[in-house]
């Protein structure tokens, strides 16, 4: 399917993360543009990382969302506010969401309050914040969940409510850390259609997510980073860094079913894990 | 029957009833044989329900509701001060006077009795705060170590839904954990209800719970005071049951 690069929404250029002295992640570099396809409304974007544990995924995740200070390096996202295109901003607190392994959410509010307090910085008019908070609930299947607490929803729904969530505050990119790590089958299937209504919804919206599952990472994602220790002149770094990138679109399997070339880059995924 | 007896054995409700039942059986049995003779040392039931009545036709009615009066004073004006002491907690500059008032909790109750006595002259006012400096100190240290219990994830959730760091104390702490202070009161209302009966007997105002023991004591009247640890007993329980009754119907979400 053709497609084509048009502006640059996530720019990353030697972001490293030391806590006191001991440094977590070092030289990361990435650049992550948005993608158009041919007869296709709206094409969002889906970024895996994947790496095995300890490498500084969780910390990476927290310096990009802006939780963590970063030591060096910056971070800068599409500025969707200015009015012409390519303008970046600095990522501040806020700017991109992040929805934990846990989906936490506030435990004293229910869906709908939840809902409206995430829109609460946003532009709308009280009337268009309840339409849009409508719309999200009927599209996303939560209508029995509206007046709802937290620990009454079961763990999908949460998961669907932490995604809306971040969404509706956060300018249109959103973190999710391991959201598939103790799920079951059903709430697999949920969560990837959360990632499809999220990918169809606009060609800005850009979900980067973590997962030790490799063959969701392809299914799911046009790129895949691996996160690990790198290996400079002969000896293993104890930080982690990019060690290598996969890009589906370039291989031609992006938005195709699974299959043999799937297959063969999931090896090659396993094979960089193993050697990082 | 072996079952019952083996350990991490689980069983039924109605085995549970029957355990429960045959305990009490066995306790007012012991009771009555235990005081049957004419020498024993602890009263019998008939000395403690004599007791009832005479605490009864002094006014029994009376002096629980005023040693219920000083004790929700007393607790509401704790409450109130801890939670401000609580909710600094996280500001670093006020973090020191929140620690330091919970390190007050090893002070013994005589020697700063004696010195609230110097500050307020009215034996009621004098009974309702020696009750808030020493319960303020117990839940301080019981609503912070709540505060330090608040995951990680909760304070990083607020702020990624761009909420400045007040907005997160009050999301987070005040609002997000405002079930926990009636769990908070809950907890220490054994301690709190205790030094009520303690400072009524000490210091002397409107009569009480404590004043009733002090003088069924003075008298080494058994019945009696066996009959004020019932009465105690049971208001003290029901105050637990009641509070834990008001959480659970006020706040919807709170699971503790």
């Amino acid at each position: 399917m053709k497609h084509q690069y048009k502006e640059t929404l996530l720019y990353i250029e030697n972001l490293s993360v030391a806590y006191d002295d001991h440094v977590i992640i070092k030289d990361i570099t990435l650049t992550e543009k948005d993608v158009v396809r041919e007869g296709v409304d709206h094409t969002g974007q889906v970024i895996a990382f994947v790496g095995r544990s300890g490498r500084g995924k969780s910390t990476f995740f927290k310096a990009i969302t802006g939780l963590v200070p970063v030591k060096t390096g910056k971070i800068l996202i599409k500025d969707f506010e200015a009015t012409e295109p390519n303008i970046a901003k600095v990522v501040k607190e806020g700017n991109i969401g992040f929805v934990d392994q846990k989906y936490t959410l506030f435990r004293h509010k229910t869906v709908q309050q939840t809902l409206k307090f995430a829109l609460r910085k946003t532009s709308l008019t009280e009337t268009e914040k309840e339409a849009k908070i409508k719309e999200y609930i009927e599209k996303w299947g939560l209508d029995t969940c509206v007046d709802k607490y937290p620990n009454e929803l079961s763990g999908g729904q949460r998961q669907r409510i932490a995604i809306i969530e971040q969404l509706f505050s956060s300018d249109q990119f959103i973190v999710l850390d391991e959201p598939f790590s103790g799920l079951d089958v059903g709430n697999i299937q949920e969560v990837k259609k959360s990632f499809e209504l999220l990918s169809s919804t606009s060609d800005f919206n850009t979900v980067i997510f973590s997962t030790h599952d490799i063959e969701l990472a392809i299914e799911l994602a046009q790129t895949i980073y691996v996160i690990g220790y790198p290996t400079i002149n002969g000896k293993k770094e104890a930080y982690g860094t990019i060690v290598a990138k996969f890009d589906l679109r370039e291989l031609g399997i992006a938005w195709e079913l699974y299959g043999e070339k799937h297959i063969k880059l999931s090896k090659d995924i396993i094979h960089q894990m193993m050697i990082s | 029957m072996i079952k019952f007896l083996t350990p991490f054995e689980k069983i039924s409700k109605s085995n549970k009833t029957i355990i429960l039942v045959s305990w009490i059986v066995l306790i007012i049995a012991i009771w009555f044989i235990g005081t049957s003779g004419t020498k024993h040392l602890f009263p019998s039931p008939a000395q403690v329900f004599s007791g009832f009545t005479a605490l009864y036709n002094e006014g029994l009615v009376e002096h629980i509701f005023n040693s219920l009066k000083l004790c929700f004073l007393s607790i509401f004006l704790a409450v109130v001060i801890s939670m401000l002491l609580a909710y600094t907690w996280p500001i670093p500059v006020l973090k020191p006077i929140s620690e330091f008032i919970t390190k007050f909790r090893f002070l013994p109750f005589t020697g700063l009795s004696f010195y609230v006595a110097l500050l307020v002259h009215d034996a009621r006012n004098m009974q309702v705060w020696i009750l808030v400096i020493f319960l303020t100190t117990f839940l301080t240290t019981s609503l912070i170590a709540v505060i330090k219990d608040i995951p990680e994830e909760e304070f990083d959730h607020a702020k990624t839904l761009k909420c400045s760091r007040w907005e997160v104390l009050w999301q987070v702490i005040i609002l997000g954990r405002i079930d926990y202070v009636i769990d908070v009161i809950r907890q220490n209302l054994a301690i709190a209800w205790m030094m009520l009966v303690t400072v009524e007997s000490i210091v002397v105002a409107s009569g009480g719970l404590g004043f009733l023991i002090k003088n069924s004591d003075k008298f080494m009247n058994h019945g009696r005071i066996i009959a004020l640890q019932i009465i105690i007993l049971i208001i003290g329980l029901g105050l637990d049951s009641g509070i834990n009754f008001l959480r659970k119907a006020i706040f919807r979400y709170s699971k503790i």
